[in-house]
């Protein structure tokens, strides 16, 4: 039993490069929770009870505004970590909801557990020091995107980052790419008409086909 | 018809209000005992306002992102 989950848990990108003892030492407390679509794994200012670790599916993070709109924070998948902010703060509640967009298997560390275990092995303590950075890294993006750039800015910077050009992973409604972008719904078809209107795109049906890069690039700037 | 992309209707959170079928631009929707479906694909434009105005949130109308000529 220990073993499979070590094997589980060497997949997931945090505990990747740890020793073996590390792993054997979260593979005795880590357990093992299965959620479905739109199921909700952590609710926003609740207690925080345990740290979260994905081993199969995908989630999307985020916070509602009072007026009831969302701002996605982050979409998380395999082998990426939630909930570890509030984890290490005095009486920490949960930064933000947390729901399952597919079928989602992960692996929960309670605090109590978790505390101890960063104690124990330093190699883990590191390890989770660099999530800390990665993550910090992210949310300044996000400040920078939502204090400085225009929704045109914005849109422009995330259908560059989500063009595909093979097999197309996934689709997005407006109004999921109005809640990344901080923003609600009509602006987003708004300003997909405009740039439609500048030759930038070609609403094509269900695809929002990508027509000139260095247009995009030039908008993403604003 | 192959890959015509319609907009998807969840039954289970439709409450049945009929927007959808009063204000469909091109009429291509109609309630049926279940609930709205797309009864004349041929019309419909993928123009997403019956995303807009479901009161429950039940018709999503979703996009892929693509490169075109120009390439990423």
């Amino acid at each position: 039993m220990v073993e499979s989950t070590v094997q589980a848990l060497r997949r997931i990108s945090l505990f990747a490069d740890l020793s073996d003892d590390a792993l054997i030492r979260i593979a005795r407390v880590a357990r093992s929770q299965t959620y479905v679509p739109g199921e909700v794994i952590t609710i926003r200012g609740e207690p925080c009870r345990a740290a979260y670790f994905i081993a199969e599916g995908q989630v999307r993070v985020y916070r509602l505004s009072p007026g009831g709109r969302e701002q996605v924070l982050v979409q998380l998948g395999p082998g990426q970590a939630f909930n570890m902010v509030p984890l290490f703060k005095p009486h920490g509640a949960n930064h933000a909801t947390v729901e399952a967009l597919t079928p989602v298997t992960l692996y929960a560390i309670t605090c109590k557990d978790l505390h101890r275990l960063v104690g124990e092995c330093p190699e883990l303590a590191l390890a989770l020091l660099r999530d800390f950075a990665s993550r910090l890294d992210h949310l300044t993006n996000l400040v920078e995107d939502l204090s400085l750039r225009t929704v045109r800015g914005r849109l422009a910077r995330f259908l560059l980052e989500h063009g595909e050009t093979n097999a197309i992973t996934r689709r997005w409604t407006q109004e999921e790419i109005a809640a990344h972008l901080g923003t609600v719904r009509d602006m987003v078809g708004r300003t997909l008409r405009a740039f439609a209107d500048a030759g930038l795109v070609r609403m094509d049906r269900q695809r929002i086909v990508l027509l000139d890069r260095e247009g995009l690039e030039a908008e993403a700037q604003r | 018809m192959e890959g015509w992309a319609l907009p998807e209707i969840n039954l289970q959170q439709c409450n049945q209000c009929g927007a959808c079928v009063e204000q469909c631009p091109t009429g291509a929707v109609e309630m049926g005992p279940e609930g709205p479906f797309i009864a004349r694909p041929s019309d419909c434009t993928y123009c997403a306002l019956c995303e807009t105005l479901c009161p429950q949130g039940a018709i999503t109308c979703p996009y892929e992102i693509v490169w075109g000529t120009d390439g990423p």
